[in-house]
């Protein structure tokens, strides 16, 4: 299993708080680089030599939006191999059409109950592990 | 005997003697005189012998003497000429002359020449020597010598062929002619001097009801005809009284119109006939009109119908040349326009309203000229300058031969419709945009609002997770309200947002087949052991949304699962075509619906059973969907038995 280096773009704490409890609960060696909207996660992407290899995305976000951030990544032309799997509650049919349409690598529904969520990024992050990814 | 007995007789004697001396003498005059005169008679015979002789070599008729037998003794030059023969040359017998035809004829006339001594008017066909038939015409008597008896015949033999053929034609042009009036369209009578039919027609028995053949009414009285015919005729008196009038003057009179009481219209005209100045008849002929009377009259009726439609309609019509130039409107363009009509004839109007420089007009002129009519929108300025928009319906004006000639165009002034269109369209946009926004608000607010739910939980479950030793049993029970708390509010925002979301607008509209919606729905939903479903007819296509249909029956069956108190539960489906509505039910055993409850069950909130996984909203839902399909939803229920839930979709 490769070891992983994933970018959270959430502004919520909690949520934040949750991926790394439940990696750290689940005994996984993957690293987990937080920003808290668009805009910071945007600096962090230009250290092009440290770039993540999979971003977990949440839409609701203040400032630049999930779509938007979503639209300046795939318009990047190393940014936009990188997988990025929106993370959100919004089960908004538009939304999952409009981020589908500009290229995204999941769609993953945060469920109620915690447990319920531990067991989806336990999944998320174990199919990612196994992929090939570009690093350079 | 006495002397003077005797004297008388000597004297008598004596005068006797005289007389006779002198009779003598007369006689003996008498006689030279006769002789003289015979003298001069044999003179004036041979004269006139020779004269004769002249006569009938020069005559211009051709004679003929033939002998018993019927050889020819003598042909004159004319006969010569007529026949082709010389006689001189070669003996001819009468016989071959004859047309074989007309041989019989020749015959009879013959014996008539030999008993009666002549024949006359004989009109027969001959041979020539050439064989060309020739029509003559012979009068012929028999010669006698001086003991009476019959020595030969002679003959002046007339050729008549062309006369003839002149006679045949005119026959055969009278007969046309005949046969022309016979069967001629008009009906016609030509009367005498005395009112006596000399000729009339089928078409006048036709029209005048006379139940004969027209030959037959040849040589009757028509001096009481029209007190008989007034009858047929709308106005009996002024029918008769205008026949007396035209018969009394004797003038042409043409195009007398008549009305029959049938319906029928005549035209009558009177001619009398006049030869050398004295009057000899008349002729009335009668024509049906009642076709082009009607045909004028309606269309004269046509005429003024449209004109009053043109002058009083509320739609402005304007009739141009091929220049553009207006020739006629009516009063509502008038007032559509602002201007007068003397300010209108003649102009361009191109020029006068178009704000467009006459672009747009001169583009639909075009078409004009090319036949071709439409509509279109014009935006324009009136007198006053106030910019309208007319909209405009444009055909060709054509003349009698069939050239264009300019245009006609009707004008309604929509302007009113045109800004209420604007701010229709303006309101649709706004309400779609606002629409949108709600949906968007919605989501966002559905999101909001469940994000919290989603720390909530982890927060309480690391709580308990940390905890697990320090927690007494009441204060985990405490955590587990919380998180089934939190459940329930989760389930409270999905309802919500899925409630809003049910709108036409994102519907889709195509077949949907419920048979194999709710067999696939019975595949994914929980129905317990205890719990039967039945089907009880094949369910049928509708149009719809299959998504939304499937939230209907999925609520449905779901709730009757989730109310079912019995042992054993049933849940019947069926469906009963309605006409133009199926009707769908849904019926179960289960608990039950109070009566003051049916209406309120559909209403959103009004959840009856309040429960873990009944959030209130999912009838509402039902009910918007199936409204939203053009269907009604309503429920039949007994409370502690069960309830029968039906509602209907459009087929």
């Amino acid at each position: 299993m490769n070891k992983l280096k994933v970018l959270l773009i959430e502004d919520d704490m909690i949520e934040v708080m949750k991926l790394n409890r439940a990696t750290s609960s689940l005994q996984l060696n993957h690293t987990i680089i937080e920003a808290n909207n668009g805009e910071d996660a945007l600096k962090l992407l230009e250290q092009k030599d440290k770039l993540p290899d999979i971003i977990l995305l949440d839409l609701n976000m203040p400032k630049i939006n999930g779509i938007e951030f979503l639209k300046i990544l795939k318009s990047d032309s190393r940014l936009k191999y990188i997988p990025t799997i929106i993370l959100t509650t919004s089960n908004n049919q538009r939304d999952l059409l409009e981020c589908f349409n500009i290229g995204i690598a999941g769609y993953v529904l945060k469920p109620l109950k915690y447990e319920e969520y531990v067991s989806k990024i336990e999944k998320l992050l174990a199919y990612w592990s196994i992929n090939e990814l570009i690093t350079t | 005997m006495s002397q003077d007995q005797i004297d008388i007789l000597k004297r008598a004697l004596e005068r006797e003697k005289q007389a006779r001396k002198a009779a003598e003498k007369i006689l003996e005059e008498k006689s030279r005189e006769l002789y003289q005169t015979s003298q001069k008679l044999e003179l004036l015979l041979d004269e006139k012998s020779s004269q004769l002789q002249g006569v009938f070599e020069n005559i211009v008729d051709a004679y003929v003497v033939m002998d018993l037998n019927g050889d020819v003794l003598k042909f004159n030059e004319a006969a010569a000429r007529l026949f082709g023969y010389d006689i001189e040359q070669e003996p001819v017998n009468v016989i071959k002359l004859i047309y074989k035809e007309d041989y019989e004829y020749a015959m009879v006339s013959y014996m008539e020449l030999q008993s009666k001594g002549f024949f006359k008017d004989y009109e027969a066909r001959v041979y020539t020597k050439s064989g060309e038939v020739k029509w003559v015409h012979i009068n012929a008597s028999i010669v006698y010598n001086r003991d009476k008896t019959p020595i030969a015949a002679q003959g002046i033999v007339r050729d008549i062929t062309e006369q003839k053929i002149a006679a045949e034609s005119l026959l055969r042009s009278e007969s046309r002619l005949a046969s022309l009036i016979v069967n001629l369209d008009s009906a016609v009578l030509l009367e005498d001097e005395n009112r006596k039919i000399v000729l009339t027609n089928k078409k006048f028995c036709d029209v005048f009801n006379i139940p004969v053949d027209p030959d037959q009414l040849k040589g009757q009285d028509c001096s009481g005809a029209a007190e008989q015919s007034k009858t047929l005729f709308e106005d009996e008196d002024n029918f008769v009284n205008r026949i007396n009038e035209v018969l009394e003057k004797r003038q042409t009179v043409l195009g007398d119109e008549l009305v029959m009481k049938n319906g029928k219209i005549l035209e009558r005209d009177f001619v009398p006939i006049i030869k050398d100045g004295i009057y000899r008849g008349h002729l009335w002929t009668y024509r049906d009109i009642t076709l082009q009377k009607n045909y004028s009259e309606s269309l004269e009726k046509q005429k003024q119908k449209y004109s009053s439609i043109i002058a009083n309609m509320n739609l402005g019509l304007v009739e141009v040349n091929n220049d553009d130039e207006i020739l006629m409107v009516n009063q509502s363009f008038l007032e559509i326009s602002g201007y007068t009509e003397e300010e209108l004839i003649g102009k361009k109007g191109g020029k006068l309203f178009s704000i467009d420089d006459g672009k747009t007009i001169s583009e639909e002129n075009l078409k004009r000229q090319k036949g071709e009519s439409n509509s279109y929108e014009l935006k324009v300025k009136n007198k006053h300058g106030d910019v309208r928009y007319w909209l405009i319906s444009g055909a060709p004006n054509y003349n009698l031969n069939g050239e264009v000639i300019g245009s006609i165009g009707i004008h309604l002034d929509i302007t009113d419709l045109k800004s209420l269109e604007y701010q229709k369209e303006k309101l649709l946009q706004k309400l779609e945009k606002s629409n949108d926004e709600l949906q968007e608000y919605a989501h966002i607010v559905s999101h909001d609002l469940k994000s919290p739910l989603r720390s909530i939980d982890a927060l309480v479950s690391w709580l308990r997770e940390d905890n697990k030793e320090k927690l007494d049993a009441a204060s985990l029970q405490n955590l587990d309200l919380i998180q089934t708390t939190l459940e329930k509010m989760e389930q409270l925002i999905s309802d919500v947002l899925n409630y809003s979301s049910v709108s036409a607008d994102n519907s889709e509209n195509a077949e949907v087949d419920i048979e194999s919606l709710v067999a696939d729905l019975l595949k994914i939903l929980y129905i317990p052991e205890h719990i039967n479903v039945t089907i009880h007819n094949v369910l049928p296509k509708v149009m719809g949304d299959q998504i939304k249909l499937q939230q209907v029956f999925q609520n449905l069956i779901s709730n009757a699962v989730k109310f079912n108190d019995k042992d054993n539960g049933l849940i019947e489906i069926d469906v009963a075509d309605e006409g133009k509505y199926y009707r769908f039910s849904i019926k179960d055993n289960g608990i039950g619906i109070e009566p003051q409850f049916h209406d309120k069950v559909f209403k959103i909130f009004h959840s009856l059973k309040k429960s873990k996984d009944s959030s209130g909203i999912g009838l509402s839902i039902v009910k918007k969907i199936v409204n939203l399909h053009q269907g009604k939803i309503w429920l039949e229920s007994e409370l502690g038995s069960g309830t029968i839930f039906y509602f209907t979709l459009k087929k």
